[in-house]
């Protein structure tokens, strides 16, 4: 069906705020300031630090050494096109580069502009941001590039003091990811009867339950349900318990004053579906036991856009909600004790 | 060998065809492997008395993706379940050692991986260390190439070592219907390809691939009931090195392998078939020599994880492959691996044997 999405693209996008502990955050500093340290622990210097000695799992300590900016590749890869996490847009190689000073090594990009010009071995200092763009993250060094002069970093391997208090204690990243999710058979059965107006669900021929929205199984008994099993519910039913949801804001939240969320439990159904929205009632007044009925959009108004795996269940924009019928509640001790 | 109430055995095993690209869900998937092993042991649902799975939110791109993936398991009445968002063989292990608690008898392992939905050339940054990697956009090819070129400086192996790794996996995965990749390959024409990351080809990779799999446990003589010849786990170990590899003191050989397979007492005996969880080929070259295992042991005849790589599903398979050695094939001792995290991180080995 036309109307039916098959394929969904998500992005998974969010940023977040790390805490950087004394061993990090020294390093960081550091780094803001155009030096690279490492720390000495179990009797080699390991850059950039760790918290622990990884041999011992002893605290590494506060033994600080200057290391680099030149250092030597030893194993090496190339990236021929980088993707959307890749700090450069073009090839570039990464490598394991053991600084001047420090006993193991760091991974890092090597940009040579060829895949020809890397090789174990070579000599390379780091390029680092311009001190204002420069955060304390271990992207302040953009790349190496082949050293201009190979012989040994000045002041490589000498202790390094650090200041009392430390200028960056915490570090912005964030995730960036994208997902394509296609649509299970289930979903697109759900969503073509949501088009025509009609909410179906499945019955089990084993316990007689009917499940709305279908899940393609009944878990209860955990047997396959298909298009066989499908039954039509009317639009109608029970509100059989909610929730008042007070927003915070956080990135996507575009609600700002409290909102119900109620479990609905259609005639004939013996599954609720879920985060239904009552358009009708304040959300003070929202109780269990009002009878409600669904509120379609217009025809030329639905879009299953919306309607994913992830949203079983969901009217998305083809139900806008569901409205009071008038009828007197139901006792509220009915729908005490489901758990579904 | 006559069986203790302390030994336990794998008495089933199904995995769902893999598939480059399902329409199904993990939860689909969960039921129908589920459905399939417990109808293979003849049991009801309700004689398991431990339920685990093994998947992971950030491959299908679903939050809590395991809830939903319970409705599978059929929990009314409730039942007795448990997760790790590691594959599947990890999930295994939980179950061994929920089963070692004695006051159970059949437990039942998952593994599920939705795969395709997420793209594994960048996915995996988001798992690797967050100060010194993730910022890089590191992934986890370019940690493999790392492993690798090391590997060929060292003098251990050639880009042509790897090829042959992947011909012959993928001749082996001719005979498993549950093969992905497979066929007759050269390996002059593999070695004509293009690098994806120096020294890496495209067939050195893993492939994507949704699957589910699923085994069921027993304890004792139970065992007996479920599966005319169990085979019966005489060790297991799983171990676990730095996460950076840049501070492990020589990626070209598997530290936490050779100790969980001394652990899992690999070396008591010959080994007839070993499975190997070897995501990148050349791996597999540093997996034998860490195991100890020598010409007389066959590697990887269902094609290994070349021949298909659900992430979270592909260990769990090792797992039932090397089983069905002993299950099916007669084997007497087989060997069971799994990898997880970057450069071969940890390793879970594990040992099977049959009556004899």
């Amino acid at each position: 069906m036309a109307d039916t999405v098959q394929e969904f693209v998500f992005n998974l996008t969010f940023p977040f705020t790390r805490t950087l502990g004394s061993t990090l955050s020294t390093f960081s500093s550091a780094l803001a300031q155009g030096q690279i340290i490492g720390v000495r622990t179990g009797g080699r210097v390991i850059a950039p630090p760790l918290e622990y000695d990884p041999d011992t799992a002893a605290d590494s300590g506060t033994d600080w050494v200057r290391v680099g900016p030149k250092g030597t590749v030893s194993t090496w890869t190339w990236v021929p096109e980088p993707t959307n996490l890749h700090p450069l847009d073009h090839a570039f190689g990464f490598a394991f580069i053991t600084l001047d000073g420090a006993d193991t090594p760091m991974l890092h990009l090597v940009d040579t502009g060829s895949e020809s010009a890397m090789a174990a071995g070579m000599r390379v200092e780091a390029k680092l941001k311009a001190p204002a763009d420069r955060v304390g993250r271990i992207d302040d060094i953009i790349a190496f590039v082949p050293a201009a002069d190979p012989s040994p970093s000045e002041g490589a391997g000498e202790p390094f003091v650090a200041p009392e208090e430390n200028d960056i204690t915490e570090m912005d990243a964030y995730c960036d990811l994208q997902y394509v999710d296609n649509a299970s058979p289930t979903t697109i059965m759900w969503a073509k009867a949501l088009m025509e107006g009609r909410i179906i669900g499945q019955k089990c021929p084993q316990c007689d339950r009917t499940i709305v929205g279908p899940r393609g199984m009944c878990s209860v008994c955990a047997i396959e349900l298909d298009e066989s099993h499908i039954v039509e519910v009317p639009g109608r039913g029970v509100v059989s318990n909610f929730t008042i949801v007070t927003p915070t804001p956080y990135p996507g939240q575009t609600e700002t004053e409290p909102f119900a969320r109620c479990s609905i439990l259609l005639d004939g159904a013996d599954a609720v579906i879920a985060q239904q929205e009552i358009l009708d009632v304040p959300v003070s007044e929202i109780r269990v036991g009002i009878h409600v009925e669904v509120v379609w959009a217009p025809e030329n108004e639905r879009s299953a856009a919306d309607i994913d795996n992830r949203s079983r269940g969901s009217g998305g924009d083809i139900i806008v909600g569901w409205r009071t019928t008038g009828e007197p509640d139901e006792p509220a001790a009915r729908y005490l004790d489901r758990m579904m | 060998m006559a069986p203790t109430e302390n030994d336990i055995a794998i008495v089933g095993f199904a995995q769902l065809p893999p598939e480059r690209r399902t329409n199904l869900t993990e939860s689909d998937l969960v039921l129908r492997s589920t459905r399939e092993v417990i109808a293979q042991v003849g049991i009801d649902k309700s004689e398991i008395g431990f339920t685990v799975s093994g998947s992971c939110d950030y491959l299908s791109g679903q939050g809590f993706s395991f809830v939903q993936n319970t409705d599978a398991y059929g929990m009314v009445p409730a039942i007795n379940e448990s997760h790790v968002e590691m594959d599947g063989a990890f999930a295994m292990y939980e179950a061994y050692v929920r089963l070692l608690q004695g006051d159970i008898d059949i437990a039942m392992a998952v593994g599920v991986g939705k795969n395709s939905n997420s793209d594994p050339s960048t996915l995996f940054t988001v798992e690797f260390d967050p100060y010194y990697l993730t910022p890089l956009g590191t992934d986890t090819w370019t940690l493999a190439a790392l492993q690798a070129r090391a590997l060929i400086d060292s003098g251990k192996a050639t880009e042509r070592d790897f090829a042959e790794v992947v011909a012959r996996n993928r001749a082996n995965a001719k005979s498993n219907p549950f093969a992905q990749v497979k066929g007759d390959y050269s390996v002059d024409e593999l070695l004509a390809a293009d690098y994806v990351r120096n020294p890496l080809r495209r067939h050195d990779l893993p492939p994507t691939t949704d699957q589910a799999a699923a085994v069921i446990l027993a304890r004792g003589k139970r065992a007996y009931d479920l599966c005319e010849r169990p085979a019966w786990i005489t060790g297991i170990d799983h171990r676990i090195e730095a996460h950076l590899p840049t501070v492990r003191k020589d990626i070209t050989t598997s530290v936490s392998t050779r100790l969980a397979a001394e652990a899992a007492g690999v070396g008591k005996g010959p080994i007839d078939v070993a499975e190997i969880h070897a995501p990148f080929s050349f791996q597999e070259l540093i997996l034998r020599e860490s195991l100890g295992l020598d010409a007389s042991t066959e590697v990887n005849p269902s094609g290994g994880a070349l021949a298909a790589h659900s992430v979270m599903t592909v260990g769990l398979i090792r797992v039932g492959e090397a089983a069905n050695q002993i299950i099916k094939n007669g084997k007497n001792r087989t060997l069971a691996h799994t990898t997880s995290g970057p450069c071969l991180q940890q390793n879970l080995v594990c040992v099977m044997e049959g009556d004899q």
